[in-house]
């Protein structure tokens, strides 16, 4: 129960902090996104099922502030939170820059993912020539937030210590 | 909790989850604006809006103190343009004034209405956009005090864009230059009639529907039309013509246009209490 506080706390945490201070964050006008990097860290630390799940949770807090249709982000989130939970199974190392690659690779793909998926369900204008440099740099910007969230995530799901424990 | 969970197991959570989604998706759809979902969302903007205003008190002045000393060579330049052009602007104010005496009289004799006489409300920018994929920056009114969808945002300036969503207490406002925008507009030397439409980028707009024989100069300055049904008043200055080329056997020129806005150190803007007649 206490994991779930926790898991809670960093939810609402992330979202301020996505909201306020990442807000002024920006590269050519392209901003990091915060609730995408939760998806992919709890994916990474806690495996398959939660990263599903806290992918959709994010997601769904992302969608309250958008005007893009509502479960988009919710839909994509928990792909990549899924999917990084699978390969994360298929990982036996630990090395420090496990988080931060996957950050990389998976924020771009989720962020191209997020356009194609929501190409489909009638905002075309999301898949434009600016995609490659949106992708890439909200890909970049994760991957440099990713030590700070997964220290935040390992926190929460800690229970006697981490699944994976990533040393920084 | 067992670390160990079998793999259909947490393909079954995705399907959930992934349905769930879609449900979602399918009911705001439905709704289209004044379902269920609509109402969540504005409770979640409004709830936000107290945490919003702590953290930007919060930030301000360390990001003032970071851009201050980041940029300092910059801001002075910038003072000493914004002297320069202060000044020969005083002269064109001065001006400007006794043509405008004379519009203005005119246009009682003729009794048609002007951009002036539109009740406004003046609001300030508190967040920009939370996505990477639309224009949009958020302001600290919302219905309670007027502001309805539709409704122009303008600036001293210029069109900055018009209001897309409204919660009770904040509103969104979509910038001219997102993909979704367009508005019909007129040259204002030539009197051709176009639309002007965001490309997804800050820094400029394409203009479409004008004739390749009509001359446009760069640096013209383009207007909103105010035509019937149009979403906006006539006479707001929308953006100066950076480039216009006609390729052959074109229809229309290729012309691109930048806003007269700064769109990206909006602090302050007004929004026009107009709609459509």
């Amino acid at each position: 129960m206490k994991a779930r506080l926790r898991m809670t706390l960093i939810l609402l945490v992330t979202l301020v902090v996505h909201l306020t201070v990442l807000s002024r964050l920006r590269v050519v006008g392209v901003r990091p996104d915060a609730l995408l990097l939760l998806a992919v860290t709890v994916g990474l630390v806690g495996g398959t099922d939660r990263g599903a799940v806290a992918g959709f949770v994010s997601g769904v807090l992302a969608d309250l502030f958008l005007q893009s249709p509502f479960g988009l982000s919710a839909l994509v989130y928990s792909l990549v939170g899924f999917a990084v939970g699978s390969v994360q199974s298929a990982i036996l190392r630990s090395a420090w820059w496990i988080p931060v690659v996957t950050a990389l690779a998976a924020s771009t793909a989720g962020t191209v993912l997020y356009a194609l998926v929501a190409a489909m369900v009638g905002q075309p204008e999301f898949v434009s020539p600016r995609l490659p440099v949106i992708a890439v740099l909200v890909g970049l910007m994760n991957a440099a937030l990713a030590p700070v969230a997964v220290r935040l995530v390992s926190w929460s799901l800690r229970r006697g210590g981490p699944d994976r424990p990533y040393a920084f | 909790m067992a670390v160990y969970r079998r793999p259909a197991r947490s393909r079954f959570t995705l399907l959930l989850l992934v349905l769930t989604s879609v449900t979602l998706l399918t009911l705001d759809y439905r709704g289209s604006g004044s379902g269920a979902i609509s109402l969540v969302k504005d409770g979640a903007r409004d709830g936000f809006a107290p945490i919003q205003r702590f953290s930007d008190r919060l930030m301000r002045p360390v990001g003032n103190l970071v851009g201050g000393i980041l940029h300092y060579g910059d801001l002075e330049r910038e003072n000493e343009q914004l002297r320069r052009e202060n000044a020969e602007f005083r002269g064109d104010v001065l001006r400007a004034d006794d043509a405008e005496r004379e519009r203005q009289a005119l246009l009682d004799q003729l009794d048609l209405a002007t951009p002036q006489d539109i009740p406004r409300v003046d609001a300030r920018v508190v967040a920009t956009s939370p996505t990477n994929f639309a224009f949009t920056v958020e302001i600290d009114k919302g219905t309670s005090s007027g502001l309805a969808t539709g409704m122009p945002v303008v600036t001293g300036t210029g069109l900055v864009g018009r209001v897309a969503e409204t919660s009770q207490t904040r509103a969104v406002v979509q910038l001219l230059t997102d993909k979704k925008f367009s508005v019909g507009v007129r040259l204002a030397t030539s009197g051709d009639f176009g639309v002007a439409n965001g490309q997804g980028t800050l820094k400029s707009l394409s203009l479409d529907l004008i004739d390749p024989a009509s001359p446009v100069d760069k640096d013209e300055v383009v207007v909103t039309s105010g035509l019937q049904q149009s979403q906006f008043p006539p006479g707001i200055p929308v953006g100066k013509v950076e480039q216009a080329t006609t390729r052959p056997g074109g229809l229309q020129q290729d012309i691109t246009i930048v806003p007269v806005v700064d769109l990206r150190r909006l602090s302050f803007v007004t929004v026009l209490q107009w709609s459509p007649g």
